[in-house]
Order: C-alpha cells, then structure tokens, then sequence
C-alpha cells in the first residue's frame, strides 16, 4: 500500500466517522479544530484504523494524535509502506 | 404489572437498586457512604481532593491522597456490612494512584467517568470481586468503552451509570447539548438498554443500566425504571443529610439555593459543571481574577496558569463550610432539599414504602 493510498482508506473512515465531507480532509486538518472531534471521536476514529490496518495504538498516543498527517504517518510506519 | 427485578452488578446484590452518587472533595467520606450503604444502597466515596482529609497534605498531596483514601474506605466498612464503591474521575492525575489503592482495600465497585476510562480493566486481577463501571452520558460513549475493553482485554461493562445532562458536578456534555432532548435520559437510557440487551444476546453477561441526573423523588425512580434503567444512582439529594460529610454551611448553602441559582458554569477542568451561583462564582465570572499557585496538580485537564482560580481550593473551602472562597456543585433538583433529614427520610422520598412497580 501507497501512501496515498493509506491516506484515501483513512478519509473515507473520518468522513464517515465526524460526518464531513472527503474533500475537507487534508493532510494537514487538525482533527479537533478543523474536523470537529471530540477526544470520544478521536478513541473510536482509532478503533476504526486498528481494525482496517490490523494494528494496535496504545491509549496514551491516542492523546497525541492531533492532524490527519498524524495518523497517516503512524499507520505508514506501522505497514511498513513505500514513500 | 410487575414488581421491578433486584439490581445485580457483578456477583453484588444491594437491597436497593440504588447508588448513592460519589460526591468528591469531602462531601461524601465514609459518613454517608457507609450510612447509605448500611440502608441497603451502594455508598460511594469520592476520591477526588480525598488528601485534604490527611493532616499537612498540602506538602505531598499524592501521598495523603493514597492515606486518605486507604483511611477513608476503612472507616466506612468499620461502620457497616453494605456494599462501598469509589468514585475516580479519569481526569485525575492520580488516577492509578486511586485505582490501585481502591482495588488494594478490596472495594466493591469502582465507578468512573468524566473522561473515558479507556484502562481500567488493566488493573483488574483475574477473579477480583471489584466491579468496573464506567460513567457515560450518550450511547456513543457506551459503545465506543464497550468495544475498547472488549477488544483489550475481553472484559464487558459490570454496568453502565448513565449520567444525563441535569445531574449535578461536572457534566459529560456540551453546554449547547444540555437543554437537547436529544441528549435526555429519556432518550439516552432505551438506546444503552437496547445495547446491554445485544450483549446480553451475544455474550450472555447481564449488564444493568443505572440512571442518574436528577433524580429527586419516587416518580424520578419510576420513570427511570419505565425507560428501561435497573437502578438509580442519586448524588445531590443526600447532601440534605446529616450523614453528608460537608459542613452544615455547605448542606445550607443549597436548602437556601432558589431554582434560578442552579447555574451551568465553565470548569477550569474544561468541562460544563452545575453549580449553585454565589458571589465567588459571579466574581469568578467578572474577570476578578484570583489567582493561585497550584499545589495540588490534581486534573490532566486543568490550565492552571491561565484558569482563574483553583477549582480543588474552592471545593474544599466549600467542603468546610466556607462558600465565601468557594462553590456548591448541585443537580438541577438541589433547591428542592428544604431542611436537613436523615440518609433513610432521603431513601423513603426516593423509593417510598411498597414497592415500585413496571406497567
């Protein structure tokens, strides 16, 4: 998987999700600010990309997690996924 | 018609299906939580602020808060044989802290909320009788706990206390949302019934909804019981009490309290709370700021440099009977409590003599 393409599976999760719009989603949307979340959202928007990309966040990054890059980079990370 | 079932959390039956609300910083203490316990409901200390009860605890409150807690439960089970939770706001920093010391003591329920206790099965050890129950206040939240214990650590909700947008403390909503009837109880209770139903279908574990919010008298019970609710858990109306732990000024300041005075003020924990205006709160509201060095570090959330006061040093200035420097927190219904009574005039207002019926 792309990076780009990690990025499309995760706006169509936040989409759905917060209820917005895929072309509001950019790289670089703060999730509270700009996408509207709440700290509940963000725990289930992480379950949601626990279960789509079959790996675990702990708790604690869950609170570290502010722009869509964010979460992106940490799945990229976790999928070991080329450039 | 048919009689209402007996509240069973966990391997625990009280002989009420009630939970007295845990109300921290030093309103309720092992006085009323033990004399409600002992009344056949569940009775909850408030751990938050729980050090101010520990002797200089001003130079190591997260040590005096581990004594007072560990103090405080043992006190209360010396005074009866009924069942004793805790109360641990996830917002505290001693959050573990609380935990572990509540489990250490045995304790027979921890309820937690005001923040997703997205951890706590952790601390739980195989075949511990502590019950875990989260505070939530939509189904959203209740789903989103549900599938992180279970996907975690294979464990289910012991029960969910659904607090609804008029009970009194901090509050799990925004302030826009508290007049919704989208967020009422009315609303929210069927919709986490319907949930415990499903895990009641999928997995077979019994996991009873407990209303909470404005709960006042026995029509408040009944209602919640017609919504689908197995129990109550009520917190301001055993503040009228003379086993209520806070000074008599405290329990004054909300038989004195007119409907009108019950305000929803911005936290500096950075949620909505209901209060009982007085003149520290329309100051606080002014801008005349007061302001403090913080000694306690107590909430995750707080900014302390920039909030105006300290909400724990309020509290406990309140706790002792000095409104003045502090505030009352309340339910909506608080101007209903008209004199001081006793834990059992409270019990008889809420669930009366005969029993309470389904139709």
């Amino acid at each position: 998987m792309t990076h780009d393409e990690v990025f499309d599976r995760v706006k169509t999760i936040i989409a759905e999700k917060l209820g917005v719009e895929e072309d509001e989603i950019a790289l670089d949307s703060d999730l509270t600010e700009d996408l509207g979340a709440d700290s509940l959202d963000l725990v289930d928007l992480v379950m949601a990309f626990e279960d789509e990309f079959n790996f675990k966040v702990e708790d604690e990054q869950i609170e570290n997690i502010s722009t869509v890059g964010d979460i992106v980079e940490q799945i990229s990370k976790g999928l070991k996924v080329e450039g | 018609m048919r009689d209402i079932g007996i509240l069973k959390i966990k391997s625990h039956e009280p002989a009420l299906p009630l939970i007295q609300g845990g109300m921290a910083v030093g309103i309720s203490l092992d006085g009323l939580s033990a004399a409600v316990a002992s009344a056949g409901g569940v009775g909850t200390i408030g751990t938050a602020g729980i050090g101010m009860t520990i002797e200089g605890y001003a130079r190591n409150f997260k040590q005096a808060s581990i004594e007072g807690l560990k103090n405080v439960i043992r006190k209360a089970r010396s005074k009866t044989d009924g069942l004793l939770g805790v109360n641990i706001m996830v917002a505290l920093t001693n959050y573990q802290d609380m935990v572990v010391t509540a489990l250490r003591e045995k304790i027979d329920m921890i309820i937690s909320g005001a923040g997703l206790p997205l951890d706590l099965p952790s601390y739980l050890e195989e075949g511990s009788k502590t019950a875990i129950i989260p505070i939530v206040s939509s189904l959203k939240s209740a789903k989103v706990i549900l599938k992180r214990w279970f996907g975690k650590f294979r464990y289910i909700p012991d029960a969910f206390i659904v607090e609804g947008p008029k009970a009194g403390g901090h509050l799990g909503y925004r302030v826009e949302d508290l007049q919704s009837q989208e967020f009422s109880l009315s609303s929210t209770i069927p919709q986490v019934r319907q949930l415990t139903e499903e895990i009641k279908r999928e997995y077979g574990k019994d996991v009873p909804v407990i209303a909470a919010g404005g709960i006042f008298e026995r029509e408040d019970v009944q209602e919640m019981f017609e919504l689908g609710a197995s129990g109550v858990q009520v917190g301001t109306a055993f503040i009228g009490t003379q086993e209520c732990d806070a000074d008599i000024r405290f329990k004054q300041a909300l038989i004195e309290a007119k409907k009108e005075d019950i305000v929803i003020i911005k936290s500096p924990v950075g949620m909505p709370g209901r209060a009982i205006r007085n003149k520290f709160l329309v100051d606080v509201e002014a801008g005349n700021k007061k302001p403090f060095k913080c000694v306690y570090h107590c909430i995750k959330t707080c900014n302390f440099r920039e909030t105006p006061y300290c909400i724990a040093q309020a509290l406990m200035n309140a706790c002792r009977g000095d409104l003045e420097n502090g505030f009352a927190f309340s339910g909506t219904e608080g101007y209903r409590i008209k004199e001081i009574t006793t834990v059992k005039d409270v019990i008889e207002r809420l669930f009366g003599t005969g029993p309470l019926s389904l139709y």
